[in-house]
């Protein structure tokens, strides 16, 4: 490799960034669990609670969601934040997938 | 099992936890437990396994590509973790009493097996089907039921104690 010197160097043109910024980076994501017929509420209860953090009633009531509306968005956030997320409920077996809000 | 005279998950406070199973049932948790890790050996056959959808879900519901670069990011950590709590379950099987981290693995590993049982038994809200006494599918259906109890067990022992 051929050391240059910084004279060598075009001045950097910046785009800057349309007004209209229509990008799919700046919608948030969101995270999803399924109603599935093997994993017990209790369980899913219960996973909700040890991932998320939340409460045993705000884990018991996403849970009934996904029982009784078939799905429950359980959380939310930028593309990375949602696939840590969904690969925490994919290791304790619930079935989650992420989608752009 | 016993018949209600004591928990068959005692906790003694959130860290200790009695298992008081019977020693045929310990081998059966085991055994399912080294079933699993079986079909998990080979990584390139976890990919395309249909019993093992389940174990390794899609990231989307429609968009291949995010499920491409997901199944990139976690499918051998996926598959890692996998291993390391079965391999646990199968190591404790035996064991009299459990401490808390133990117990979650139990609830997870356990859980994987009802997974890839539950796939194979194409298990739907119906719940348990009317089978013949010599249904060569009922030993399979008596297992994942008590798979399913003993999950339960294990998850209510851990929730009153959280």
């Amino acid at each position: 490799m051929i050391p240059f010197s910084a004279a060598d160097v075009a001045p950097v043109e910046i785009d800057q960034p349309s007004i209209d910024t229509n990008l799919d980076v700046d919608r948030p994501w969101i995270v999803l669990v399924w109603n599935d017929p093997i994993n017990l509420m209790s369980y899913v209860t219960y996973v909700l609670q040890k991932v998320f953090g939340y409460s045993h009633d705000k884990a018991e009531s996403l849970m009934l969601d996904v029982h009784e509306k078939g799905r429950a968005v359980v959380s939310n956030g930028s593309k990375e934040k949602a696939e840590l997320d969904v690969f925490r409920l994919h290791e304790h077996g619930l079935w989650a997938t992420m989608q752009q809000d | 099992m016993a018949f209600g005279f004591k928990r068959t998950i005692q906790s003694k406070g959130p860290d200790r936890f009695i298992i008081n199973l019977r020693s045929d049932l310990r081998e059966v948790i085991a055994a399912v437990c080294d079933d699993v890790l079986a079909a998990l050996d080979d990584e390139d056959a976890t990919h395309n396994n249909p019993m093992l959808r389940r174990v390794f879900p899609v990231a989307h519901a429609s968009d291949e590509s995010v499920n491409e670069s997901y199944r990139d990011l976690v499918h051998s950590d996926l598959l890692r973790t996998r291993r390391e709590a079965l391999e646990r379950v199968s190591a404790t099987a035996n064991d009299a009493e459990l401490d808390r981290a133990t117990l979650e693995t139990w609830m997870v590993g356990l859980n994987t097996v009802r997974l890839v049982l539950g796939t194979r038994l194409d298990v739907s809200e119906d719940g348990f089907p009317q089978l013949e006494p010599d249904d060569p599918e009922l030993p399979a259906w008596a297992l994942y039921e008590f798979l399913g109890v003993l999950v339960g067990m294990v998850v209510d022992a851990l929730a009153r104690t959280a």
